[in-house]
């Protein structure tokens, strides 16, 4: 993934100034910042969803604003405060999905019931997504961006509201991806699983790519966390204020 | 603790939603004048008895013209407008309020808004005509009932959508509901037609006794008492007040229960426990005999999401039984069946005016797949087909057996077919460049600010826009007489089909272009 020179105002703020980033393929990628950063307007921007007043994206060597369905159909993705067709039930809408990508009707299926039962989804569950907890809307969005196996992809804070045996598992499939040479770039601001799991970083702050390269060069020989702090800059220690609390 | 939070709180959502927003800036001036143009022409019918002097008239004109204005309250908001849903009584559920407090504000605020002041003003024209009938004792009494009648109103359109509301979310009692929704819609016809018969035989006589009754009713109660003290029957006045008082603290009474119901009900609403089912994914999702291909699936979701998702299920069951309703009363009261069959048609179509809004951000998942608009498109419209088609054809079979004439039928289905194929021509486009947001509210009749007048606005505009295009099928039937029963079918299939087909294609070019920017006119601000 190549993002040059990404603009996007919103009226007349400005969420993100010119992001330029080179995603290496097979490369495990995490897309750091803080609240309001503009994480989620860039990845927007790179994937089609969002059209960028300025600049380019491509995919895997396509154009995503010249060439949508190139690259589209090799790339998945799992938007973050975007709904799903959450009133069909988890197979329907892993199905919904299967089909939408042009892929075979037994494929499908095969696919849509191992996918289920690794999740712990279950394979024969009638209940509706809307109805789903958070943590299994999160894996069924997985499963849907997983099906029609990308080369690609592009998660927007997936482990928001996982659970921490969930969270392991997506860990797991999502290393496993990465090894059999897929590329991941997600978003979080939990320091703990980008240092664990990325090899590649880089951190956003007002709309602003602040440093990215790989994860050790970035880190140098302190905590991650250490350099995010001082990156983003805001107050991390209360000082006489709040008393009353 | 006074109201007056909640009533700031509502001026400041509007102004809000206004800021900075050209398009809604316009769709509100122009609701404003809609709303300033009924209230002026409500205060003149109002005054009309007073001015002509015609204590008569008045007991005529007041209380079935109250009346027919809380009908209107009771019925617009569920078949057309939605209701404004910015002070949702959800929303301060975790602040620490009495339910006296909430319920008094929040019914407060729903007078702050374009539809309660024009009622008001036109209203106002009854206390004109209580003056000068019988001065200024009169008068004040007619200030009172005026404002009575006000505040029934908006309780009635309050607990009324907010009960159905609350049906429609319960899955044990949402058919019972759906049922009821159409009783009343059905309701309208026989009115209109009791109405219309009544006006054309000018039995002022019979007309009046019916006033007499009505004025006795919670509907008219308010609305007659100035003219009451005009005619010095001053002991009436104590009851009538009492009637309207309590029916509108037996309608609050029933609003704070269902409000109280759908705060705490989302969260303990017992889930059917389905048996785990053993049938494949694409079994589950696709219907038979619908093609496995990409065309299929959005097709079949389609077809799940008109039955499952509360907003698309009232829209269809308001639109079925107003489909079935006007042809028995256009051929009942020997209407015009070819402009019966224009507004079905178009109504059908209009269905579809939202079409992306219905998703919201779900969309995004289309998008990212790369539907082509095309595909996009046919399949919905097709899913959409799956339910309306059948609906048409059973109005079209109800005009024929009703004016005994069965040869009618064919073509009069040509003409409905006509209608809905134009109209679908003039939506689909719309769909594309005038999608709008709904509020991610469990009430399928809530509507963000402005979304009722923007609904209200391109539905007028669709159905003027409609007339003109089929105009030419219209005057067809008209003139070529006999023929027409025989080639009506045909003629109307291809007129529509090719209305489709132009407006599809546009449409799929333009939603090609604009998938993004569509996306982002159809999410909910969060």
């Amino acid at each position: 993934m190549s993002l040059r020179g990404l603009v996007k105002h919103f009226d007349t703020r400005l969420a993100v100034t010119g992001v330029s980033l080179e995603v290496p393929a097979g490369s495990f990628f995490g897309l750091l910042g803080p609240n309001g950063a503009g994480k989620t307007t860039t990845l927007s921007m790179a994937v089609g969803l969002l059209r960028p007043d300025q600049g380019q994206a491509f995919l895997l060597g396509y154009d995503v604003w010249a060439d949508p369905p190139a690259a589209k159909a090799r790339l998945g993705v799992l938007p973050d405060g975007v709904r799903l067709f959450d009133r069909l039930t988890g197979p329907e809408l892993l199905a919904y999905h299967g089909l939408l990508r042009g892929m075979d009707a037994t494929t499908v299926d095969q696919r849509a019931r191992e996918l289920l039962e690794v999740l712990e989804l279950g394979a024969g569950n009638r209940t509706l997504v809307v109805d789903y907890s958070a943590g299994m809307k999160k894996k069924i969005g997985l499963a849907c961006a997983l099906l029609h196996a990308p080369r690609l992809l592009v998660l927007d804070e997936p482990f928001e509201a996982v659970d921490p045996v969930s969270a392991a598992l997506i860990r797991d499939i999502l290393q496993r991806y990465v090894a059999g040479g897929g590329t991941v770039v997600f978003s979080s601001h939990v320091m703990e699983v980008v240092e664990r799991l990325c090899d590649h970083v880089a951190i956003m702050s007002d709309g602003v790519l602040r440093m990215h390269g790989p994860l050790d060069q970035v880190r140098g020989d302190r905590s991650l966390e250490d350099v995010f702090v001082q990156v983003v800059g805001g107050r991390v220690a209360t000082g006489s204020e709040l008393a009353w609390l | 603790m006074t109201v007056w939070p909640f009533v700031r709180l509502k001026l400041r959502l509007t102004a809000n939603g206004l800021r900075g927003r050209p398009a809604r800036i316009v769709l509100f001036v122009m609701g404003a004048l809609v709303a300033g143009f009924f209230a002026i022409a409500g205060y003149s019918s109002f005054a009309v008895p007073g001015v002509l002097n015609s204590s008569f008239g008045a007991e005529l004109t007041l209380p079935l013209g109250g009346a027919a204005l809380v009908l209107g309250w009771l019925f617009l908001p569920l078949i057309f407008f939605g209701v404004d849903e910015s002070l949702d009584p959800a929303r301060f559920a975790l602040l620490p309020l009495t339910r006296r407090t909430l319920i008094a504000g929040v019914f407060t605020a729903a007078m702050v808004g374009l539809p309660a002041l024009a009622t008001l003003a036109a209203t106002a024209g009854m206390v004109d005509t209580a003056a000068r009938l019988g001065g200024p004792a009169a008068a004040l009494a007619q200030v009172v009932g005026v404002l009575l009648g006000l505040f029934l109103c908006v309780a009635v359109s309050r607990a009324v959508t907010s009960a159905f509301a609350t049906a429609l979310r319960s899955r044990r009692s949402r058919d019972l509901a759906a049922i009821m929704l159409a009783l009343l819609a059905a309701a309208i016809g026989p009115l209109q037609l009791i109405a219309l018969a009544g006006a054309q035989r000018a039995d002022w006589d019979t007309v009046a006794s019916v006033a007499r009754v009505v004025a006795w009713t919670p509907l008219g109660a308010p609305y007659s008492i100035g003219l009451d003290v005009a005619a010095g029957h001053t002991w009436q006045i104590p009851l009538k007040l009492l009637i309207a008082v309590a029916a509108i603290t037996a309608l609050l009474w029933w609003w704070s229960r269902t409000i109280e119901s759908a705060m705490v009900g989302t969260a303990s609403a017992a889930r059917r426990k389905t048996a785990p089912t053993t049938r494949n994914p694409v079994e589950l999702l696709l219907f038979r005999r619908v093609p496995r291909t990409r065309f299929g699936a959005l097709m079949s979701r389609e077809l799940r999401y008109w039955w499952r998702d509360p907003k698309r299920r009232a829209n269809l069951i308001t639109f079925s039984m107003v489909s079935l309703f006007l042809p028995v009363s256009a051929t009942v009261s020997a209407g015009s069946p070819a402009s019966m069959s224009l507004l079905v048609g178009t109504l059908a179509a209009l269905a579809l005016a939202n079409q992306f809004g219905f998703d919201g951000s779900a969309y995004a998942a289309n998008i990212t797949s790369g539907v082509p608009g095309r595909t996009e498109l046919t399949s919905r419209t097709a899913a959409h087909a799956v339910y309306t088609l059948p609906v048409l054809l059973v109005g079209a079979v109800l005009v024929g057996v009703l004016s005994a004439d069965p040869a009618r039928i064919p073509s009069t289905l040509g003409l409905l077919l006509a209608a809905y194929g134009v109209g679908l021509g003039l939506v689909l486009p719309l769909s594309v460049r005038a999608a709008y947001a709904l509020p991610e509210s469990p009430n399928p009749f809530a509507m963000s600010s402005g979304g009722g007048a923007t609904k209200g606005l391109l539905a007028l505009a669709v159905l003027l826009a409609a007339v003109l295009v089929s105009l030419p099928v219209q005057l067809i039937a008209l003139f070529i007489g006999p023929i027409w029963l025989w080639i009506g079918l045909p003629v109307g299939v291809a007129y529509g089909i090719a209305g489709f087909l132009i407006g599809s294609g546009v449409a799929a070019d333009q939603l090609d272009r604009r998938m993004p920017e569509l996306l982002a006119t159809i999410t909910p601000n969060r």
